[in-house]
């Protein structure tokens, strides 16, 4: 007779226990991982954990249908505190861990840190938070890409936009005193004179600014028709804005795409109309009839998404995709062949999350459009045609 | 002409600034006074301050003009707490273990700020006019004009009070020697309470005014580390040293951003600590103490 005494039960129970791990690991083993050094705190939180979420929606997505090629996608990731040097330790942890083909990292120090490890590892492809201009160069780096325009690119979308609407008009550039924020200066100056605009100043603020009211002095000085913010999330944005509306400037006020969320702009209220910037993807409330994927994340997720998700999901979608390239010709998933599979990408459907199909002949996916913000629909609206940039 | 109602005009925004600095200060140089405790929370506290203003004004919909005192006194509440449960425990510790109990305490409020309001940036409610100020023809912000005639106040008040009331005169007791103090019938402990309880509060009260002007964020506390530059070139232990101070680096940092450009602002602000700390190790108007061996 089998009587259940506890050294029995306990035994039954650790053989369960290892049956259902060695299981676990069965499946993790099989899984095709992608890394992550994301911040979910930081100054960097607010689009880490979106980011997060919109990467993790599109793997539930493809994980649903069956994987790629039967194999699960998964992310590994950590929280980063948006530090460099937390960010290589969390990569270091990773990648000892699980074998991954596949990393988003969390910001341009962090990518140009851990470029030549990648380039001597040869294993991954990176994708990330960075829209650097130094990383869209696929010599130097062969193995990053970033899902959306490179930061020259933006400002290069917006004055194409600028040259249309206001042809020869005079541009300040407000640019924050980060690596950041330096980043386009230099092309900006290229683009404006190829498109006969004028730069009448250039304004450096530095990273803690609060009060701007000298840089204000500076922009009623130039008078410019434009005024064009980069390196910035919101602050010490309104407060330009409201100080330049009280001395009656007419300058119209754009930034680039971590500063078009428009849910960190519905709290600034009046001051905020008007506002302009690029931005590469479609707004969580975008209803055109030809976006299934905004349906569907809208079905996924009954609250408004930042664009932080946006720029996470398209990040998942192309690491799949390359991925499945890869595996769809027999190839090993290295960074040599990721990285060309990705590049194969053209004319391809995002099921609307951008208006337009794209291509990724480099590292940077150039198509951005023109959104408008209106304070009294909480809203950015399009008002322009998606507009691609090529070098 | 024009280029004189300019720097007049950068001067008084620098003046402005510089008076949110002065007031910043004001809160570390109270704690330091007191208690010897170079509380590099401040900063953070600050950034409590405003969100607490957050909450009252924009989540419970309380008029802006309770919501303030409340968020002065939620600020002055929490330093009260941080004294009596994390601080004096600590007496007679080594200062680097209360400095580092101090910079732990900062990281705890912005976890705290973070899982309560999340980490995207906010505006506050609007409390101060938008309609622009002008002084003979020279523009000045009216947020600017606003902290600045605020932290004017508060800090007259407060040299009046160390100079006159009873309770300011035994703070400095305190400060100058503690077994003195206590023999001559100070409630010592009452004080160290007392210095972290308003000086958190003045720290909440600057970032409802720091707020108002550029938006929070659960990083909107390293706007300390300028406050502290300011104590460490005027005194860590002087009101007079943070007033002065504040307003000088304010004006500097303009003129410096205005005539060399924002990238060199910082060159320039920790230069100039350098330098004063080179000069006068003891602040421009800190007590000069001599350590007989």
């Amino acid at each position: 007779m089998f009587s259940l005494t506890r050294r029995r039960v306990t035994g039954l129970m650790a053989g369960v226990a290892l049956v259902a791990g060695l299981g676990a690991a069965q499946a993790q083993e099989d899984d095709i991982v992608i890394g992550g050094s994301i911040p979910l705190t930081g100054v960097f939180a607010f689009a880490g954990v979106a980011i997060e979420a919109g990467m993790q929606d599109y793997i539930t997505q493809v994980n649903e249908a069956g994987g790629i090629g039967g194999r699960n996608l998964r992310l590994a990731y950590e929280d980063t505190g948006y530090k460099v040097d937390q960010s290589v330790a969390v990569f270091n942890k990773l990648t000892s861990q699980d074998e991954i083909h596949l990393y988003y990292g969390d910001s341009t120090g962090f990518a140009k840190t851990i470029a030549p490890e990648l380039n001597r590892m040869g294993g991954m492809i990176m994708g990330g938070a960075s829209f650097a201009s130094e990383l869209n160069d696929p010599e130097e780096h062969p193995y990053m890409f970033m899902a959306g325009p490179d930061y020259s690119e933006m400002i290069a979308i917006l004055m194409e936009y600028i040259a249309e609407e206001t042809p020869g008009a005079k541009i300040v550039l407000v640019n924050s005193d980060t690596e950041f924020g330096r980043d386009p200066i230099e092309s900006s100056r290229a683009k404006a004179s190829e498109l006969g605009l004028e730069i009448v100043e250039e304004i450096i603020t530095p990273p803690t600014a609060v009060d701007v009211s000298t840089e204000v002095l500076k922009l009623r000085r130039a008078r410019p028709d434009y005024t064009i913010f980069h390196g910035y999330i919101l602050a010490p944005l309104p407060e330009f804005m409201t100080q330049a509306q009280q001395l009656g400037l007419e300058t119209k006020f754009m930034g680039t795409f971590w500063s078009m969320d428009s849910s960190i702009w519905d709290s600034v209220g009046e001051p905020a109309d008007g506002f302009m910037g690029v931005m590469p993807y479609r707004y969580y409330y975008d209803e055109e009839a030809d976006a299934p994927t905004m349906a569907k994340i809208r079905e996924m997720r009954p609250e408004y998404q930042a664009t932080g998700y946006m720029q996470g999901y398209l990040s998942a979608m192309l690491m799949a995709e390359s991925a499945r390239r890869v595996l769809d010709q027999g190839q090993e998933l290295t960074g040599t062949n990721l990285k060309a599979a990705m590049n194969t990408i053209q004319d391809f459907d995002t099921g609307g999350l951008i208006g337009i199909p794209i291509s990724i002949p480099g590292n940077s996916v150039p198509v951005g459009r023109v959104y408008q913000y209106s304070a009294a629909e909480k809203k950015m609206q399009p008002v322009s045609d998606w507009i691609t940039v090529t070098e | 002409m024009t280029d004189l109602l300019f720097l007049l005009e950068v001067s008084l925004a620098g003046l402005g600034s510089g008076a949110l600095l002065s007031l910043t200060a004001l809160a570390f140089v109270l704690i330091y006074k007191a208690t010897r405790v170079i509380n590099l929370a401040v900063g953070e506290i600050l950034m409590l301050g405003s969100y607490l203003f957050f909450a009252f004004a924009a989540g419970m919909g309380l008029s802006v003009w309770l919501a303030l005192p409340l968020a002065v006194a939620g600020g002055a509440l929490t330093g009260a707490v941080v004294e009596r449960g994390l601080i004096r425990p600590m007496l007679g510790e080594s200062p680097i273990s209360v400095f580092m109990v101090t910079v732990g305490l900062g990281s705890v409020l912005i976890g705290l700020v973070e899982l309560i309001w999340g980490t995207d940036p906010r505006s506050l409610p609007p409390f101060i006019a938008n309609t622009p100020v002008f002084l003979g023809e020279a523009y000045v912000s009216r947020k600017i004009l606003v902290a600045f005639l605020v932290a004017a106040a508060v800090m007259a008040a407060f040299m009046l009070l160390f100079r006159y009331w009873r309770g300011g005169v035994a703070l400095r007791a305190t400060a100058t020697d503690q077994a003195a103090a206590y023999s001559c019938g100070i409630n010592v402990p009452g004080v160290f309470s007392a210095a972290w309880t308003v000086g958190c509060g003045i720290a909440a009260g600057a970032g409802v005014l720091l707020g108002a002007i550029g938006g929070i964020s659960p990083s909107m506390g390293v706007f300390g580390l300028s406050a502290l530059v300011v104590v460490i070139v005027g005194g860590l232990d002087s009101i007079l040293g943070a007033l002065i101070g504040g307003l000088a680096l304010g004006l500097i940092q303009s003129w410096a951003g205005t005539y060399l450009g924002g990238e060199y602002q910082g060159v320039v602000t920790f230069g100039l600590l350098i330098v004063a700390l080179m000069v006068r190790p003891y602040g421009l108007f800190g007590t000069h103490e001599i350590e007989r061996l």
